[in-house]
């Protein structure tokens, strides 16, 4: 599982006002600030590169086979990640896992962020509502969430719905609690309050002002816990409550420990263990670069 | 305020989430899709067992009831009884917590002293290459993945070098002295493994809270004074940093004990980790259930004891 | 700032007491160092011993640990067939009348005598009781058993039965009357120790507990089955890993010296080729199967039984994922090892997806347009066994190629069982571990009402040759009523026996001197076995 993530100090940012006419220029100075970063481009490059491997999935491998000929060969030029304990070819298993990975890890954040995003504006918005929101994400944060996960994942059965379910729901109170110090700060602001003499329609207050505002701590939280969201996935496939009928990188560790071949057979372990890293990686980068271009050098001290 | 109503607060808080995480499995088992049944009767339970078991537990009671008797049940110290072994959840999970809490603990301790020498080393070199190579070190940290890296141990130091034992948290027919030896020698790979992905994060934290305490005032100022910077940077600085990473530590307890579950599965260590991979395979509910209560308490527990020692510590808790 | 340091050396040393406090201390009575007079034995096993009563249904861990402790009366060959253990004759007396003549030199580990009291009294006891396990289920036709002498065993029958002697010899394990006499109903005696220890006339008792890690076993001074009267190694230890793969680590690693449970077919090979690791082949004495549920309208139809079992490759299946480690049985039950009772005349069904497809087409199933029949099968297995598993997979492919659609449904242990006792399920995937004796095994599965009986069968014909074989007492007449119900099985695919399957059991090489028996309930973890194991002598 991953660590709980350190809070950046958003707060102190100037927040950006809702975009004024030229409403890209505070985006494409990031960029620019971004390009400069070579950490951040190399592992947007990585990202990009997974996710074509995730669309283009059946292009690059065929689906892999209910077993082989050749059982635990070692990485060579027949099978560039060698074959499993049925002779199955590991580049195809990883190749799709890598679909199935990225997409439980989209989806279980997309949700995650769109609840939490959602509470935090919302409980930021009206306060009675902000009690009752900070003290839930507090007493979920201080849960040991795995094994509530297993619980929950063990009940439901394993399936590909249950994991996104599972992880989304015990992900949106970390997106709420990012989100929600940000929206507080502008909540405070001047402008929201002229705002609210303006028109009553909150609905147009919270979307033309506050939701651009949080957006760059969206982003970072995208980010952050769609990697997230691949580490918990993985870690209940290698418990045994993946999916069964989809191929996943857990998947593939846990078939290793199960069929005794893990001591013996090392690229079973490597590629998945490689696989993961790269993609979890990669989006950490990713998002501590946009968090360096966001803020301009030497601003804050 | 005080420190009585400090300390009573933060019990009042403790309570709070225990009862949180308790209604949450409650609920949990009796709002998924399938039987509630499977709760406290194994699908290979005669009927006639099957309706005493219902009867027993409520489960033909309103919600209401229901949550009662649960919570009578509990603080009865009653956790049901495993399906698999048919003796009380209590003493399967209780036999194993004490090798859980070994674990968990010696990696926080290793995380904390690692951690802060690497955190302090950063702060000091902020932007330059130690800097920045403490900061990547700690973002890979923080993505490894826990079973990849408790294989490769595995396999390198337990296996191919042969320097530490494969499984178990103690060898068989040892005693006295040795015994301690034994213990030492099952613990290494697990709770080493076990630090390495709690390091990164904490190392970056600590970094992040070290340089924004060095960017206070007042050290400018003792800095103005001319007070050398090493001195300003352990007094000063760290004191200031060391008390929010105490808590940290807290914070961290809840994905320690997630951690130690897969690290536990890997390297056969017998704690409560263990004892929910094995669950998960027999599909023993009241085990996964108790487990997963039984770790909260025991972070929402230290937790607790983290803060009141920090309220203890920090004199501006004292003074306000 | 004095009283804060005061208090953190208080607060240490209370730590450093209570951990003190930890260590265990050596119990009382050990015995004097075991590696010089034997050495220890350490076996690794995946699932944790948690019942030891024998006479109570056990998990494979339970068995092997309560098998070094409590004899049982007959043992069983490669061949099949019953050799003596604690008995040393066995037979009728007349069709009704059972008997057993045991050892006479045969000691409980608290110095009492083995004797025929305690044989009669474990088999009434669990009679009267009726525990859940095996054992109860091999008393059906005993009514009760009577000491006639210290050594000779009388039983008496409610009907003809003229395998019931031997079944109950294998199946029943003997335990002291002693002991287990003053605990009231040995359905619920729970053996867990107390205060004294176990009791066992075994090579080993058992006399340490570390629940989830290590059982240790001592050695038994007076274990008269092997030569030199007593076990080679000094003491056993099962260590308790929660996978095969930890296992294969651990014996790589010279942790462990033997893993109890079988290998996975992958396995085998690599880890014969493995320095310091040997592999032992064991005989398998139980068969893969797929049975359907004749309750199901479509598969009351022989026609749809044959399609299905014309739809499998059962050789890929034995050559890949079993590696090449299972024997065909000619898709009968009467397995090749039991060289009494096999045809060899017998022929598998062939593989042929087109015979298939005729097949449901001449029971009037028109395929559609998707080239597939309008009929759907739920088949279940147990997800937690990884041959069966793989091979469910197989098996849907192949019915595909044929037209007909499999719904696989893989479950855990309990639903599983519990989904078989009750017949939900179209067609059934799973494997017994032995069966030993034909003409029980059929009754059990061809009967109507017999206890595994998954196809849900009754046949008149079927039914009547089986209760003329448990009336005949002459083998050859036997041999030849168990052959054609075999025949009318495979004919009308009452049992679609898929393979057998020898198995695989790795060792580390400073150990040799194991004796192979069949099963992987005996394999190399029975007591004579694990009694005649020792250290490689040393080259000088």
């Amino acid at each position: 599982m991953t660590a709980p993530l350190p809070t950046p100090e958003l707060t102190q940012d100037a927040v950006d006002p809702a975009p004024d006419r030229s409403g890209t220029r505070p985006g494409r100075a990031t960029w620019r600030a971004f390009r400069k970063l070579p950490l951040g481009v190399a592992s947007l490059v990585v990202l990009a590169l997974l996710v074509v491997v995730t669309v283009a999935a059946p292009l690059l491998a065929p689906y892999p086979a209910s077993f082989g000929p050749d059982v635990l060969r070692p990485p060579g030029a027949a099978y560039p990640f060698g074959t499993d304990s049925l002779g199955r070819d590991v580049m195809s298993q990883i190749v799709w896992g890598t679909q199935q990975s990225v997409l439980v890890a989209v989806a279980a954040s997309a949700i995650a962020i769109v609840a939490g995003t959602l509470v935090a504006v919302l409980g930021a918005y009206v306060p009675r509502v902000d009690a009752v929101v900070s003290m839930v994400v507090d007493l979920t944060l201080s849960l040991p969430v795995l094994p509530l996960m297993i619980l929950v994942a063990a009940l439901a059965g394993p399936s590909t719905t249950t994991i996104i379910l599972v992880v989304a729901a015990f992900s949106w109170p970390e997106v709420t609690r990012l989100v929600r110090s940000q929206a507080l700060s502008v909540v405070k602001l001047p402008y929201v309050d002229a705002a609210r003499l303006m028109t009553r329609r909150h609905a147009w207050i919270i979307g033309r002002h506050i939701v651009p505002a949080v957006t760059p701590v969206i982003v970072v939280s995208v980010v952050v816990t769609a990697s997230r969201a691949v580490l918990s996935a993985a870690g209940l496939a290698f418990l045994g409550l993946g999916d069964p009928t989809t191929w996943s990188w857990g998947r593939i560790l846990y078939e290793a420990q199960t069929s005794g071949a893990m001591g013996s057979a090392w690229w079973l372990t490597l590629f998945p263990s490689l696989a993961i890293l790269l993609l979890v990686l990669s989006a950490t980068l990713v998002s501590i670069s946009y968090d360096d271009a966001r803020k301009p050098r030497g601003h804050g001290r | 305020m005080s420190i009585a109503l400090f300390v009573a607060r933060r019990l009042g808080r403790g309570l709070v989430t225990i009862l949180f995480a308790v209604t949450v499995t409650f609920l949990l088992l009796r709002l998924l899709p399938g039987d509630p049944a499977l709760a406290v009767a194994s699908p290979n339970t005669t009927d006639e067992a099957r309706e005493a078991l219902l009867v027993q537990y409520g489960l033909d009671r309103p919600l209401i009831v229901q949550y009662v008797l649960y919570l009578g049940q509990l603080l009865q110290g009653d956790l049901g009884t495993s399906f698999t072994q048919s003796v009380p959840v209590v003493d399967v999970l209780l036999e194993r917590l004490p090798w859980t809490l070994l674990l968990t603990v010696t990696s926080l301790v290793l995380t904390v002293v690692i951690g802060i020498p690497l955190g302090v080393l950063a702060a000091a070199h902020e932007h330059r290459f130690l800097d920045r190579f403490v900061q990547v070190v700690g973002v890979t940290g923080q993505s490894l993945f826990v079973p990849s890296i408790g294989i490769v141990l595995l396999l390198v130091f337990g296996l191919a070098l042969g320097w530490f034992p494969i499984g178990g948290a103690t060898g068989d027919n040892v005693y006295g002295a040795a015994w301690y030896g034994s213990v030492v020698a099952h613990l290494v790979l697990p709770a080493v493994s076990l630090t390495l992905i709690q390091l990164g994060s904490y190392v970056l934290t600590m970094r992040g809270t070290l340089i924004d305490a060095l960017a206070a005032d007042h050290v400018t100022l003792a800095r103005a004074n001319g007070l050398p910077y090493r001195r300003i940077l352990w007094k000063h600085a760290l004191r200031n940093a060391l008390l929010p990473a105490t808590t940290l530590i807290g914070l961290q307890l809840g994905f320690v004990v997630g951690g130690a579950v897969l690290t536990e599965t890997v390297f056969a260590y017998p704690g409560i980790g263990r004892g929910i991979y094995e669950a998960v395979t027999q599909l023993d509910f009241p085990v996964l259930q108790g487990a997963f209560l039984l770790l909260a308490v025991t972070v929402v527990v230290v937790n607790m004891l983290t803060d009141i020692a920090y309220g203890f510590l920090d004199p501006r808790v004292k003074a306000s | 700032m004095r009283l804060r340091r005061a208090g953190a050396i208080v607060g240490a040393v209370a730590v450093v007491i209570a951990l003190g406090a930890c260590a265990p201390q050596a119990p009382p009575g050990a015995s004097t160092d075991p590696e010089a007079d034997g050495g220890t034995l350490r076996i690794a096993t995946t699932t944790d011993v948690v019942n030891f009563n024998p006479l109570i249904g056990n998990s494979r861990s339970d068995s092997w640990v309560t098998g070094l402790m409590y004899p049982r009366l007959l043992s069983v060959g490669d061949d099949g067939s019953k050799q003596p253990e604690l008995a040393t004759g066995w037979g009728y007396v007349d069709e009704t009348t059972g008997w057993y003549e045991i050892r006479d030199d045969m000691t409980w580990s608290d110095g009492r005598p083995l004797t025929a009291d305690d044989v009669a009294w474990t088999m009434n006891a669990v009679k009267r009781d009726a525990p859940s396990g095996t054992f109860t289920g091999q008393l059906t036709n005993f009514e009760s058993a009577e000491a006639v002498s210290g050594t000779r065993v009388e039983i008496a029958l409610t009907q003809p039965d003229s395998s019931v002697v031997e079944e109950i010899g294998f199946w029943g394990t003997i335990v002291p009357r002693h002991v287990f006499e003053p605990e009231g109903s040995v359905a619920d005696f729970a053996n867990a120790g107390g205060d004294d220890g176990w009791v066992g006339a075994g090579p080993f008792v058992l006399t340490q507990v570390q629940v989830g890690q290590s059982y240790t076993l001592e050695r038994h001074e007076d274990y008269p089955l092997v030569e030199g009267g007593r076990a080679e190694a000094a003491r056993v230890v099962y260590r308790v890993y929660p996978d095969i793969n930890t296992e294969i680590l651990a014996l790589r690693s010279g942790e462990v010296d033997l893993i109890a449970n079988s290998l996975p077919p992958a396995q085998v090979d690599r880890l014969a080729d493995t320095d310091g690791v040997e592999v032992a082949e064991v005989t398998g004495l139980g068969y893969s199967h797929m049975t359907y549920n004749m309750d199901q309208p479509d598969l009351a139809r022989t026609e749809v039984r044959q399609a299905l079992a014309h739809a499998v490759d059962y050789d890929a299946i034995r050559e890949v994922v079993l590696q090449g480690q299972a024997v065909s049985t000619l898709s009968s039950p009467l397995m090749p090892v039991l060289t009494d009772y096999h045809d060899d005349s017998g022929t598998e069904y062939e593989h042929d997806p087109d015979l298939a497809g005729e097949l449901m087409e001449s029971a009037g199933y028109v395929r559609g347009a998707d080239g597939r029949f309008p009929v759907s099968f739920r088949m279940i297995y147990p997800l937690q066994d990884p041959v069966t598993s793989q091979w469910a997979q197989l098996v849907q492919d192949g019915a595909a190629e044929a037209g007909i659609t499999l719904d696989l449904q893989g479950t855990e242990r309990n639903t599983y069982l519990a989904q078989t006792q009750q017949g939900d399920y179209d067609i059934y995937a799973g494997n017994f571990a032995i069966m030993d004796d034909p003409m029980t095994n059929f009754a059990l599965s061809y009967l109507p009402g017999g206890a595994i009986n998954y196809t849900h069968v009754d046949d008149p014909e079927l039914s009547a040759l089986i209760e003329r074989a448990a009336r005949t007492f002459d083998e050859e007449a036997k041999i030849a009523l168990m052959q054609e119900a075999a025949a009318l099985v495979q004919e009308e695919v009452y049992d679609n026996v898929m393979y057998t399957q020898n198995l695989y059991l790795a060792h580390s090489s400073e150990w040799t001197g194991f004796v192979s028996k069949p099963s992987e309930l005996l394999s190399l973890v029975n007591p004579v076995s694990i009694a005649s194991a020792h250290r490689v002598p040393e080259q000088s």
